[in-house]
C-alpha cells in the first residue's frame, strides 16, 4: 500500500473537510445547545440514512447518483395513500405499504433503467429530468385519478370543493402508521450504546475465537467501544445525549441495509455491478449483459428509496402529498457526496458520515443565519445553496479528473 | 402495402365524415338568420317567459290561498297552531296544483306574447346601443382623470411603505354618469313595450297583478335581451332555463345551434385524415415529438372553438408569450452551436438581467432610457459571468449538461441570499417591513412595463399585435443569424460540429466556446428583461430556476437537437410550446374547472421533450 501524502488526502476529501469546518462554525454561531443539536441529529439520521444508503448500488454500477430515487419515493407515497385508505394502521400498515412498494417501485425502476440505458453517460441529468417528468404524472394521478375516477372514502384524504387528493396526508390518526417502526422499541441513548457495544463485543470475540480477526485489531475495537461506554458515563457527555431516544428498530433496519450493501458486492451480481461500473466495454466483452445489470441496479435502488421514504414519513407522521418526494434525490445525493463519495465510488461509511454532516448543517444553518445576518431565511437559502453547490462541485471535480485522465496519455504520446 | 390500404381507407372514411359534417354545417349556418331561426328563438323565448312568469304566478296563488286559509281557520275558531297547519296545507296544495310540471304550455295562445316580446327586445336593444355609446363617451372623457388619480394613489402607497400589487387596469368611476335625454326617451319606450308584454302575459295568467309584473320586470328583461346576444347565446340561455320542449323540430334546432361546431369538427377530421395519410412523411420530416405537440396544439385550437372560447384572444396571447419568451429561447442557439449543448446554466444570465432591471428601478430611470440601461448593465454583467462560466465549461468538455444544471441551480440559490442582502433602497423593490427584496417586483408605467409590447401596438379583428415585441424578436433573431453567417460564427459552428476537425484547421476551440457561452449568457440577460417588461413583473428568488428548462424544451420542440439548431427552431418551438400552454389553461378549465392541469401539462411537455432529446443525444452503444 502506497502512503499518500497529506496534500493528496486533503485534496481528495476537500468537500468533507470543508463541511466539517462549516458544521463546526455553524454550531458555534447558532447558539443551539449541543443536547438539542444531537437530539435533532438522531431524529434526522433515523429518517434519512436509509434513503442515502439506497444510492450506493447505482453509483457502484457506474450510473452516478440516482436522482430518480424521487420516483421510488412516489411509489412509496402511492402505497401509503392506499394503506391509509384501507385503514390498515400501525406496524401492519407500515409493512403492507412496504410490501406494496416492492412491485410498484420495481416496475418504475425497470422503466427508469430502460430509459437510462438509452442515455448512457447522461444518467444523472436524465434521472433528474425523469424525476421532474414523473412528478407531472404523479400530479395527474393524485389530482385527477385518485379521488375522482377512483373514489377515496376516508375522510380527510379528499377535500370537498377541490379536485384530487388533499395536500397533506396525515398518518397520526388511528388509520395511519405514524411511528410504526420508531415506536416499537425506543430507549435512551446510553442504554442503546451499551446494547450496541455488547453486540459488537460478542461478534468481535466470536470472530477472534474463529481466527477470522487478528487479536490486535479485535483488541483495539473492543477497547474503543469500552472507552465509548465509559465516556458517556461522564455527566457532561451524558447531558448532551440526554434528550435522545434511539428508535432501535429503525437503526437496525438501517444497519441491515448496510450489511445488504456489503453483502451484495460479494455476490456474482455485485461483481457485475462493479465490472460494469468500472468499464462498460470491458464488461460487455467479458460477457456481462451490461444493460440488464444496470436495470437491476436501478430497480434495487428504487425499491430501497421507496422503503426509505416510508421510514421518513412514518417518523414525520404526515407528508405533503405533492411535495414530500421532490427534494428526496437532491438531499440524499448531496449527503452522500458530502461524506466523501464521488459519482464513481461510494461506501456505507461515506453515506452515513455524509448524512450526519449534511443534516448537522441543516439543523444549525437557519439559526446560524439568523445570528450572523439577523435573518433566518438566509440560513435556509444557504443550505439549499449548499445542497446544489455540493453536487455541482462533485460533478465539476469528477469531470475535471476525467478530463485530465483522458489528456494524460495524449501528452505522454507527444513527449 | 396492406398497411397503406388500411390507412387510405381510414383517411377516406374520415374525409367522408368530414364532408358530411361540413355540408350539414354549411347548410344550417345561414338558417340562424332565416325565418326558421327566428321562429326557434321566439318559441324558446316565449316558453322561458311563461316558465319565469309561471313561477311568479304560483307565488301569487300561494299568497291568495294562504290568506283564504287563514281567514277560514280563524272563522272556524281554531288556535294559532290550527291556523299554521291550515296555512301550510293550503300552500302545499296550491303549489302542487299550479307547479310547472302540470301546466300544459302548448295549449296556450301566445301570438300576442310573441309580438310584444319581440317589440320589447327590439326596444331594449335600441336603448342598450345608445347607452353603450354614451357610457363609452363618458369613459373616454374621464379616463385621463381616473388614471392620474390611480397613479397618485399608488405613489402615496409606495411612499407610505404599503404593499403595492400589479398595476391594475384603471376603471372610471361611473357614479357620476347621467343618462342622456335620448337614453331616457328610449327607456320610456322600452317601458311602454314592457307594459304590452305584461298585458299579453295577463291574458294567459289573469292572476298577475301590477306589483307582480313590477317584480318580474328585471327577470323578463334579462330573458328577452342581454348585451351581446346572438343565436347561440340566446339558444343556450333558453335551453338552460328549461325551455327545450317548446321547439317543435328539436333535431333541426340542434343542428342550427351547432352548425359552426359541425364545421369545426369536419375541419378537424380532415386534418386527422391528412395526418393518417401522410403520417410517415410527417414523422420523418418533423420527428414524433413535434408531430404530437403540433397536433395537440391544433386539437386545442379546435377545442377552444367548440367551447366558444375566443380563439383570436387566445392566439394573440400566444403571440405575446412567444415574443416574451423568444429571446431566452434564442439564448440556447449560440450554446448549441458552439458545442456546449443545451445551456441549462441559463439562470446565470437571467440573474444578471434581473440585477440590471433592479438598478433601473433603484435609479428611477424612466421608459426607454431605463430599459436600455437595464439591458446594458445586464448584458455587461452577463458577459463577465459568461466568460468565467465558459472557463469552467472548457475544463469539462463532454459533461456540460449535468454540470451546467447544478451550477445554474447553485447560482440561483446563491442569488436568493443576495436578494436578501443587496443594498437596494427603493421601496418599490424592498419589503416595507422585514429585510430583502420583494418576491415579485411589479413594474409600472414609471419604468419599463410593457415598453416593447405597447410600441406601435395595434388591434386587428380582435387580434392585438404587440408590434414592438415582435420587431425586437425579429431583430434579435436576425442578429444571431447574421452572427452565425460571419467568419467567427462559422468557426464557432465548426467547433460545435467537430472540435477535432476545427482544432486541426487552426481554430481555437476554447476561444470559440467562450464566445458562444458568453453570447448565450448575454442573450439570457436580455431575454429575462424582455420577458419581465411583457409580464409586468420581475420575479426574483427561485423563479429563474426552471426557466432554463423551459427555454431548452421550447427549442427542442422546435426541432433542434442537443447539437444542432436553427433560428426557425426557436420561433416554431416557442410558438408551439407557448401556444399549447396558453390554450391549454382555458380549455382545461372548461373540462375540469379550477384545476391546475395546465401546470401539470407544462411539466410533462417540458421535461418529456428534454428526456427525448437526451435519449437521442446519448446515442452510445450498449457497452
Amino acid at each position: 500500500m502506497r502512503k499518500e501524502n497529506l496534500g493528496e488526502v486533503l485534496r481528495k476529501n476537500a468537500v468533507t473537510i470543508m463541511f466539517v469546518l462549516l458544521c463546526i462554525g455553524g454550531m458555534a454561531v447558532s447558539g443551539q445547545t449541543p443536547a438539542y443539536v444531537v437530539y435533532e441529529l438522531f431524529g434526522r439520521l433515523s429518517r434519512n440514512a436509509f434513503l442515502v444508503l439506497a444510492l450506493i448500488i447505482p453509483i457502484v454500477a457506474g450510473m452516478g447518483i440516482n436522482f430518480a430515487v424521487t420516483i421510488g419515493a412516489m411509489a412509496a407515497q402511492i402505497a401509503a395513500l392506499w394503506v391509509v385508505e384501507w385503514g390498515v394502521s400501525g406496524l401492519g400498515g407500515f409493512c403492507l405499504a412496504a410490501l406494496l412498494t416492492i412491485p410498484l417501485a420495481s416496475f418504475f425502476g425497470f422503466l427508469i433503467g430502460k430509459l437510462l440505458n438509452k442515455m448512457k453517460g447522461q444518467e444523472m441529468i436524465g434521472g433528474m429530468i425523469l424525476g421532474y417528468f414523473a412528478n407531472g404524472l404523479y400530479q395527474l394521478l393524485f389530482l385527477f385519478i385518485f379521488g375522482n375516477l377512483i373514489p377515496l372514502k376516508t375522510p380527510g384524504l379528499v377535500i370537498k370543493g377541490s379536485t384530487g387528493v388533499a395536500n397533506t396526508i396525515d398518518l397520526s390518526t388511528e388509520r395511519g402508521f405514524k411511528y410504526a417502526l420508531d415506536g416499537l422499541w425506543r430507549i435512551p441513548f446510553v442504554q442503546a450504546l451499551l446494547i450496541v457495544c455488547g453486540v459488537v463485543a460478542v461478534i468481535v470475540i466470536a470472530l477472534m475465537a474463529t481466527k477470522k480477526l487478528s487479536a490486535k485489531k479485535g483488541g483495539i475495537t473492543l477497547a474503543v467501544f469500552a472507552a465509548l461506554c465509559l465516556l458517556v458515563q461522564i455527566p457532561a457527555v451524558a447531558q448532551i445525549f440526554s434528550m435522545v431516544q434511539v428508535p432501535m428498530v429503525t437503526f437496525m433496519v438501517i444497519a441491515a441495509l448496510c450489511l445488504f450493501n456489503m453483502g451484495i458486492m460479494k455476490t456474482r451480481l455485485g461483481q457485475q455491478f462493479r465490472a460494469v461500473g468500472q468499464n462498460r466495454t470491458v464488461a460487455n466483452a467479458a460477457g456481462i449483459d451490461v444493460d440488464r445489470v444496470r436495470v437491476i441496479a436501478i430497480m434495487i435502488s428504487t425499491v430501497l428509496a421507496g422503503w426509505g421514504q416510508l421510514i421518513f414519513v412514518q417518523n414525520m407522521g404526515s407528508f405533503q402529498t405533492y411535495g414530500a418526494h421532490e427534494q428526496v434525490g437532491l438531499y440524499a445525493g448531496a449527503a452522500i457526496l458530502v461524506g466523501g463519495a464521488s459519482i464513481k465510488r461510494a461506501t456505507n461509511r461515506q453515506a452515513l458520515l455524509g448524512c450526519i454532516l449534511f443534516h448537522l448543517l441543516f439543523i444549525v444553518a437557519p439559526s446560524a443565519g439568523k445570528n450572523l445576518f439577523g435573518d433566518a431565511a438566509i440560513g435556509e437559502y444557504f443550505r439549499v445553496f449548499v445542497s446544489y453547490g455540493v453536487i455541482a462541485m462533485a460533478l465539476v471535480m469528477h469531470a475535471w479528473s476525467g478530463v485530465s485522465r483522458k489528456k494524460r496519455p495524449e501528452s505522454a504520446l507527444k513527449a | 402495402m396492406k398497411q397503406n390500404k388500411v390507412r387510405i381507407t381510414v383517411a377516406a372514411v374520415l374525409g367522408v365524415l368530414a364532408a358530411v359534417l361540413i355540408v350539414l354545417g354549411a347548410l344550417n349556418m345561414p338558417q340562424r338568420t332565416s325565418e326558421k331561426g327566428a321562429q326557434i328563438i321566439s318559441d324558446l323565448r316565449n316558453r322561458s317567459l311563461l316558465i319565469a312568469t309561471g313561477d311568479g304566478v304560483v307565488e301569487s296563488y300561494v299568497a291568495i290561498a294562504k290568506k283564504e286559509a287563514t281567514a277560514a281557520a280563524k272563522a272556524a275558531g281554531g288556535g294559532m297552531s290550527a291556523i299554521r297547519e291550515a296555512v301550510a296545507k293550503a300552500e302545499e296544495e296550491t303549489r302542487a296544483k299550479y307547479s310547472n310540471s302540470t301546466t300544459d304550455y302548448s295549449t296556450l295562445d301566445t301570438t300576442a306574447l310573441t309580438e310584444a316580446a319581440a317589440a320589447y327586445a327590439e326596444a331594449l336593444a335600441a336603448y342598450d346601443e345608445v347607452a353603450l355609446t354614451a357610457e363609452e363617451d363618458y369613459i373616454a372623457a374621464h379616463i385621463a382623470e381616473a388614471k392620474a388619480a390611480a397613479e397618485a394613489e399608488r405613489e402615496a402607497k409606495i411612499a407610505a411603505g404599503e404593499e403595492v400589487g400589479e398595476e391594475e387596469e384603471v376603471k372610471v368611476d361611473m357614479s357620476g354618469f347621467v343618462a342622456t335625454a335620448e337614453m331616457t326617451a328610449l327607456l320610456a319606450e322600452a317601458d311602454a313595450q314592457y307594459a304590452a308584454v305584461g298585458e299579453a302575459l295577463r291574458t294567459i295568467y289573469p292572476v298577475l297583478d301590477d306589483s307582480a309584473l313590477a317584480t318580474l320586470k328585471d327577470t323578463i328583461g334579462d330573458i328577452v335581451y342581454q348585451r351581446g346576444d346572438s343565436f347561440t347565446v340566446q339558444y343556450d340561455r333558453y335551453i338552460a332555463a328549461g325551455s327545450g320542449a317548446a321547439v317543435s323540430d328539436k333535431a333541426g334546432a340542434f343542428m342550427i345551434r351547432y352548425a359552426d361546431d359541425m364545421i369545426y369538427v369536419g375541419l378537424a377530421l380532415i386534418i386527422a385524415g391528412l395526418v393518417v395519410l401522410f403520417y410517415d412523411v410527417l414523422v420523418a420530416k418533423l420527428g414524433i415529438p413535434r408531430v404530437i405537440i403540433g397536433l395537440f396544439f391544433i386539437l386545442l385550437c379546435f377545442m377552444a372553438l367548440l367551447y366558444d372560447l375566443s380563439l383570436p384572444t387566445l392566439l394573440s396571447n400566444t403571440i405575446v408569450r412567444m415574443g416574451m419568451n423568444s429571446i431566452m429561447v434564442l439564448a440556447m442557439v449560440p450554446g448549441i452551436q458552439c458545442g456546449i449543448s443545451l445551456n441549462l446554466g441559463l439562470p446565470i444570465g437571467l440573474v444578471c438581467g434581473l440585477v440590471g432591471g433592479l438598478m433601473t428601478i433603484e435609479l428611477g430611470l424612466p421608459g426607454w432610457s431605463g430599459f436600455l440601461f437595464a439591458i446594458g448593465v445586464g448584458a455587461a454583467l452577463a458577459a463577465v459571468c459568461g466568460f468565467v462560466y465558459a472557463q469552467l465549461l472548457n475544463r469539462l468538455k463532454g459533461e456540460e449538461m449535468s454540470v451546467t444544471t447544478y451550477v445554474g441551480f447553485s447560482i440561483v440559490s446563491l442569488m436568493c441570499i443576495a436578494w436578501l442582502v443587496l443594498p437596494f433602497k427603493s421601496l418599490k423593490l424592498r419589503w416595507p417591513l422585514g429585510t430583502g427584496l420583494r418576491n415579485t417586483i411589479g413594474l409600472d408605467s414609471t419604468n419599463f412595463a410593457h415598453i416593447l409590447d405597447d410600441l406601435f401596438a395595434f388591434e386587428i379583428l380582435g387580434f392585438e399585435v404587440p408590434t414592438g415585441l415582435l420587431l425586437f424578436m425579429a431583430l434579435a433573431c436576425f442578429l444571431v443569424w447574421l452572427f452565425s453567417r460571419s467568419k467567427t460564427g462559422i468557426a464557432m459552428q465548426a467547433v460545435g460540429n467537430n472540435p477535432r476537425f476545427a482544432e486541426a484547421t487552426g481554430i481555437s476551440v476554447d476561444r470559440m466556446r467562450i464566445i458562444g457561452t458568453m453570447l448565450s449568457t448575454v442573450l439570457g440577460a436580455i431575454g429575462i428583461l424582455v420577458y419581465s417588461q411583457s409580464y409586468g413583473f420581475m420575479q426574483l428568488y427561485t423563479a429563474p430556476r426552471q426557466m432554463g428548462f423551459i427555454a431548452a424544451s421550447a427549442i427542442l420542440i422546435g426541432g433542434a437537437s442537443t447539437s444542432r439548431c436553427k433560428i426557425s427552431h426557436v420561433i416554431i418551438g416557442t410558438f408551439l410550446f407557448q401556444g399549447v400552454l396558453t390554450l391549454g389553461m382555458p380549455v382545461a378549465n372548461v373540462l375540469v374547472p379550477g384545476s391546475t392541469i395546465s401546470e401539470t401539462l407544462r411539466i410533462l411537455i417540458s421535461n418529456g421533450i428534454i428526456l427525448y432529446a437526451l435519449t437521442k443525444s446519448g446515442g452510445e452503444s450498449r457497452a
